[in-house]
């Protein structure tokens, strides 16, 4: 089967999100789909899987020209969508997740439970997917649920799968049983298309590789012969640094103080469990682990979001178990949160509420109830410029910026005043390369001015390439403590995974 | 480029907003319209098409008559629309800060009554009893909107069933008071209130103009006026307004943010019943001088549709109740002047409202290419 | 036919969109008519509507006799708010209406205030007094049928339990339950029996309430558990909430029966005809004529007009078989009544 998309070009008012784009796929190949957040990776996979009807050119399998109205039209026609999130029932099991919505039936409608179990070992014996038909998936690691999509996606007979940023929810190992599963596919003749913003696995996995940046196709490249800085300038257009750019860490005195800190939920299960660190003026500290081991509940508690349940958390020697948020940020901390739709920002304000939303209660933004606009403004005017936030204006509403000059928002709020500690959770999460450069390297900046850095971050890469210590959960609690300079991704990634390699350097 | 490109969007997204609810009101009146034509049985029944279209058209104008065609009418507009200003407001406020306050019912017969006792215990002098009657108006719808604000706040309660709940109790709560020796008045056996004394009572806002007594509009609408402008003020320039918006749009993001939004939720529902307070009051004060069980009628339901209208903005609420307000003038007129029934008022307001919060059938009727629209304001699930 | 197109269209337009945000008044009719030379004889319903099948209705059932007997020509406004009652009777006044009834005590104050501004205007007001010289109320003594209707039903009650209940405690309704609770009283008096009345203490001057006009499942349920307490007769003076008494009756297959108010039910709601023992009248539509007649003659100011068992302004209209010796008690305690002799309140 060969699939190809023919000029398509989607526009939504005030931006056009795919430009003519031409592309094709065979089946036996990777064709790896990378871009900037924003640069029409979505749109375009949408179009392909029939939810928007692209206003200008064709869809084309096998010479024959096919009008998608619906996502069922797309699987009719082989095509098949793994998304970056999972639609799957938690507390059903792997066979009967897998036949929702095309569930084998005998006499009167009844479910045949056995065909589904029998339909599902054998997708699962032909590619290696080493599935138990009978588990339940919310006890499956999210690798393993990420196989159940796969399976779904191959019962219903895909030619051509489809994977949107597969590997961001997944380890370090268990991507490397990814890439294999991809390979089992393709040699049985299936196509794949693989979206992704990461270099390295484009550069590991595809046959080809399509760079997209502002709705256009601007190029495609052989990985055999491209290099990552070479595809990393293609997809911002102009010469982007990949590594982080830093001296040795001068550490000073302790600034955050965490004892024994346990976190519990209203149903009473451990998040966070006897947790203790300390992160020193002038370093970075780094927190790797797979998401959901209990970083997100940490971080709410470091910063008075959310109750700890014992334990001691002290900034510069005070104890602040039981601060409110505001009281933690006049201290001097500043927060960068991991969703930064949901938490740091309030998209249906602009950019210059935005920008004093942790600061307006402060004399140089108030006097008494009345909000001074014009100091804010003002403000907001530098910040912009200084932290290059590309912005229409500072009345744009804030919501309508790329994740990336949304992201910089957040981080020119939370550093642009005195500090003693920075928490970035997933700093740079949907963040586009160039951006990311930048993020990056304000933190880099704000180390060296002396405040005491923690970074928590699902993607291994940034945690190690930021930190001058590396610590890493997993299920609650810190497992180990590594200097990122002396291990490597492969060690760290089996404590991720909870294992504990002999060979690892401890610091 | 792409700068320009979200330049002209938001263009786009703001005229469409404006353009949009002049439209809903545009296809609510030919639906109106037809709907005229297709009742005018006695004519239809003649084949007299001419004749059912005149009936649209006389109608209307008398609509338009009703509302604005005279100093009393204008008046009647003004009256109209003086309450309905005042729990637009209400109504509007707590959908900035998240909530959704079907309680402007309650809360304005709790400040009418408040505003009642002051009104009718008091015997002057005006210059220090209508304030005072006023602000006892506001006290009193602010503390009973609080009630469910605080519910919120420590229990999670959804204000949407607590504020139903209210208003119910409210209004048994008035006519156990209306029969009470305190409240009902001396000379009768049903339950109506004590009259407000004549210094106690709003002045007339033609008052200076000698022997128009029909000319009922009073300073409630002055009171009215005030407030929006009060609520644009708090709004845009004070640090509680920005905790507002910022905690009506995004809950997580104001906890983040340091806000402390228990506070908020019940700030938000002593303001919504401070307003409807208010046009308690002004009922009470103003066009009645005394208090039945149903002074509050359905003008906080009204509000609704009205906050819903006018998008929660300070002006866009306040021409919306002129609207409802003008609807409500006029349509009397039309009652009297053609035989479309008062009814057809209704089925105006409700299309209006339908029409509004369909925004995706106006796009496809009127073919207009606009951006998509502003979802307004958004609120949170239950138990948030 | 408009009335039902526009109804049901508000009624669903409401509905979907899911605000009950809208006012409920019913609906009109085709009524503007250049004033006939006899004159123009005009109504302004209370909140309620025209079609409240209430007062409002009865009132302007009342016109339209009027219309065919006296030849007058007949207006109506509805009102949708309280504030409406001012506007309206200003727009009747500038019309040139000859006499202007209006419905209920609300527009008591509403009503005195116009007359007062426009002395040579007539007004009559359905359930309220007079307030002004030019003002008539029209009143009913309600109390007397209702003490009729309650010793039928302590005569024929085969369980000795009989029940009553209002809308709202307010004095239109609880005359009704005071007259029928003291028609038992009279009966038990009288015969040496101990029937009970459920849903009226006239010690306490307190009952049983359903708290509103409208909802007709409340009605149901104070019927089911005054059934429950043996009640096998039983009197709602709550406007519609009584058909939901009804319709328990209906499905209690005859164990319960029901009085009707103000209008003969068995007449006005033909398919539950049968469980209507009888009916307590409150004829406003033999007032309202009455009142349009005065006011046409000049004579109607200033007193009020007491519906009466004297004057036939109230009445019982008993739709059920009832022994010749029952009548002829129910003759007797009606003189008694007219003459003063048995108090009904």
């Amino acid at each position: 089967m060969k699939l190809e998309l023919r000029g398509i070009t989607k526009r939504f008012p005030g931006v056009v999100a795919n430009d003519n784009v031409n592309l094709s796929l065979n089946t036996g190949e990777v064709l790896s789909l990378i871009g900037e957040n924003g640069a029409g990776k979505s749109t375009l996979m949408s179009v392909l899987y029939g939810m928007y009807k692209p206003d200008e050119g064709q869809i084309v399998i096998d010479g024959t020209e096919l009008v998608f109205t619906s996502p069922a039209d797309a699987i009719a026609a082989g095509i098949g969508m793994v998304h970056q999130h999972f639609m799957l029932v938690p507390v059903f099991t792997v066979a009967e997740n897998v036949v929702l919505g095309v569930e084998p039936t005998g006499t009167l409608g009844k479910l045949n439970i056995d065909e589904a179990r029998r339909m599902v070992r054998e997708i699962s014996d032909k590619y290696n997917l080493d599935l138990d038909p009978d588990a339940v998936i919310e006890d499956l690691p999210v690798g393993v649920q990420q196989r159940v999509e796969i399976v779904k996606v191959l019962l219903r007979d895909a030619k051509v799968v489809v994977f949107d940023e597969p590997t961001a929810v997944l380890t370090p190992s268990e991507i490397i049983e990814f890439f294999e599963i991809v390979k089992t596919l393709v040699s049985a003749g299936r196509g794949v298309v693989f979206i992704t913003h990461k270099l390295k696995e484009a550069l590991n996995i595809a046959d080809r590789i399509a760079v997209l940046r502002r709705g256009k196709v601007v190029g495609e490249v052989d990985p055999k012969t491209a290099t990552e800085s070479h595809i990393a300038e293609m997809m911002v257009g102009r010469p982007v640094q990949l590594t982080v750019e830093k001296n040795s860490a001068e550490a000073g005195d302790v600034v955050l103080k965490v004892t024994d800190l346990t976190v519990l939920d209203a149903d009473g299960r451990t998040h966070v469990e006897k947790v203790s660190f300390e992160v020193h003026a002038g370093e970075i500290v780094g927190i790797a682990g797979v998401q959901g081991n209990g970083q997100t509940e940490l971080v709410e508690a470091l910063t008075g979001l959310r109750k700890a349940t014992s334990g001691v958390i002290a900034l510069d020697g005070k104890d602040l178990t039981h601060s409110n948020p505001r009281e933690r940020h006049q201290m001097g901390m500043a927060h960068i949160p991991e969703d930064r739709q949901r938490q740091g920002l309030v998209g249906g304000l602009s950019v210059a509420e935005n920008l004093v939303l942790t600061r307006y209660h402060d004399d140089q933004f108030s006097h008494g109830v009345i909000v001074e606009w014009d100091a804010a403004d003002a403000m907001a005017e530098t910040l912009i410029g200084e932290y290059d936030i590309r912005t229409p204006n500072k009345e744009t509403g804030v919501g309508t910026l790329s994740g990336g000059n949304q992201q910089k928002v957040i981080v020119a709020r939370e550093l642009s005043r005195d500090l003693r500690l920075t928490i970035a959770a997933q700093p740079t999460r949907g963040v586009d390369v160039g951006s990311i450069e930048y993020i990056h390297s304000r933190i880099v900046k704000e180390r060296d001015a002396g405040t005491a850095v923690l970074i928590v971050s699902t993607e291994l890469e940034e945690v190690m390439a930021l930190s001058d210590r590396l610590l890493v959960m997993y299920r609650g609690k810190v497992v180990a403590e590594l200097d990122p300079k002396k291990v490597t991704p492969m060690e760290v990634g089996l404590y991720m995974a909870g294992s504990r390699p002999d060979s690892a350097v401890t610091a | 480029m792409k700068n320009l490109f979200n330049k002209l969007g938001e263009r786009l997204n703001r005229v469409s907003s404006m353009k949009l609810t002049l439209l809903a009101v545009l296809s609510a009146l030919i639906v109106g319209a037809f709907i005229i034509i297709f009742s005018d049985v006695d004519n239809l029944k003649n084949g007299d098409i001419l004749g059912a279209i005149s009936t649209v058209g006389s109608a209307y104008w008398a609509l338009v008559v009703g509302s604005f065609g005279s100093l009393r009418a204008i008046s009647n507009t003004i009256n109209s629309s003086t309450p309905l200003i005042l729990c637009g407001v209400s109504v509007a406020i707590a959908f900035k800060a998240g909530l959704f306050n079907i309680g402007a019912t309650g809360q304005m017969l709790a400040g009418g009554m408040t505003a009642l006792w002051v009104g009718f215990a008091m015997d002057g002098p005006g210059i220090i009893q209508v304030p005072l009657a006023i602000l006892a108006g506001a006290i009193g719808g602010a503390v009973f909107g609080a009630i469910p604000g605080v519910l919120k706040a420590r229990t999670g309660a959804h204000e949407v069933i607590t504020t139903i709940m209210l208003n119910n109790m409210a209004a048994f709560f008035i006519l156990w008071l209306l029969k009470t020796d305190l409240f009902q008045r001396e000379d009768r056996t049903d339950p109506i209130s004590k009259l407000v004394s004549a210094q106690g009572r709003l002045p007339r806002l033609f008052g200076f103009l000698d022997g128009r007594s029909d000319l009922v509009a009073h300073i409630g609408f002055i009171v009215a006026i005030g407030a929006v402008v009060a609520y644009w003020w708090f709004l845009k320039k004070t640090t509680t307004g920005f905790e507002f918006r910022a905690y009506g749009l995004n809950a997580d993001a104001a906890t983040y943010a340091g806000m402390h939004v228990k506070r908020l939720t019940v700030l938000s529902m002593v303001f919504a019943g401070g307003f409807a307070g208010l046009a308690g009051a002004a009922e009470v004060l103003g066009t009645y001088g005394y208090a039945s069980t149903n002074f509050a009628g359905n003008i906080g339901f009204d509000a609704i549709a009205i906050a819903l209208l006018g998008q929660s903005s300070p002006l866009g609420t306040m021409f919306a109740a002129i609207l409802f307000g003008a609807l409500q003038a006029g349509g009397r007129q039309m009652q009297t002047n053609s035989d479309v029934p008062i009814d057809l008022i209704i089925v105006l307001r409700a299309l209006i409202v339908m029409f509004i919060a369909a925004p995706l059938l106006i796009k496809t009727i009127w073919r207009t290419k606009s951006a998509h629209v502003s979802a307004g304001q958004t609120f949170r699930g239950w138990g948030s | 036919m408009r009335k039902q197109t526009l109804k049901g269209l508000a009624v669903g337009l409401v509905a979907v969109v899911g605000l009950a945000a809208c006012g409920s008044s019913d609906s009109s009719s085709d009524t503007t008519v250049a004033a006939g030379a006899a004159g123009l004889a005009c109504e302004v319903t209370d909140i309620g509507g025209v079609d409240d099948k209430g007062f409002n209705q009865n009132a302007y059932d009342g016109l339209k006799l009027a219309e065919a007997e006296l030849g007058v020509s007949i207006d109506l406004l509805e009102s949708t708010t309280d504030a409406d009652y001012a506007p309206n009777l200003q727009s009747f006044v500038d019309k040139g209406c000859n006499v202007i009834v209006t419905v209920g005590f609300l527009l008591a104050d509403a009503t005195k205030a116009a007359a007062e501004a426009n002395p040579t205007v007539q007004f009559a007001i359905v359930d309220s007094n007079t307030s002004a010289p030019n003002v008539q109320g029209l009143t009913f003594a309600t109390d007397q049928p209702s003490f009729l209707a309650g010793y039928m039903a302590a005569a024929t009650t085969t369980t000795g339990i009989v029940g009553t209940f209002g809308g709202i405690n307010i004095p239109p309704v609880v005359i009704f339950m005071q007259g029928f609770a003291k028609g038992v009283e009279y009966y038990n008096a009288q015969k040496g029996t101990s029937v009970k009345v459920l849903g009226w203490d006239i010690a306490k001057q307190d009952g049983t309430f359903s708290g509103d006009f409208s909802d007709q499942t409340k009605g149901t349920s104070i019927a089911k558990s005054m059934a429950d307490e043996g009640a096998d007769i039983i009197f709602p003076v709550a406007g519609p909430v009584g058909l939901g008494a009804s319709q328990f009756a209906m499905d209690s297959a005859g164990k319960v029966k029901i009085i009707g108010v103000d209008v003969d039910m068995a007449i006005s709601n033909p398919t539950q005809a049968e469980v209507y023992v009888a009916s307590v009248l409150k004829k406003i539509d033999a007032a309202v004529l009455q009142a349009v007649k005065d006011a046409l003659a000049k004579t109607g100011g200033g007193t009020d007009y007491l519906g009466t068992l004297e004057n036939g302004g109230v009445g019982v209209s008993i739709t059920s078989t009832i022994t010749p010796e029952l009548q002829a008690e129910l003759d007797a305690v009606t003189a008694g009544i007219i003459d003063g002799s048995i108090v009904t309140k």
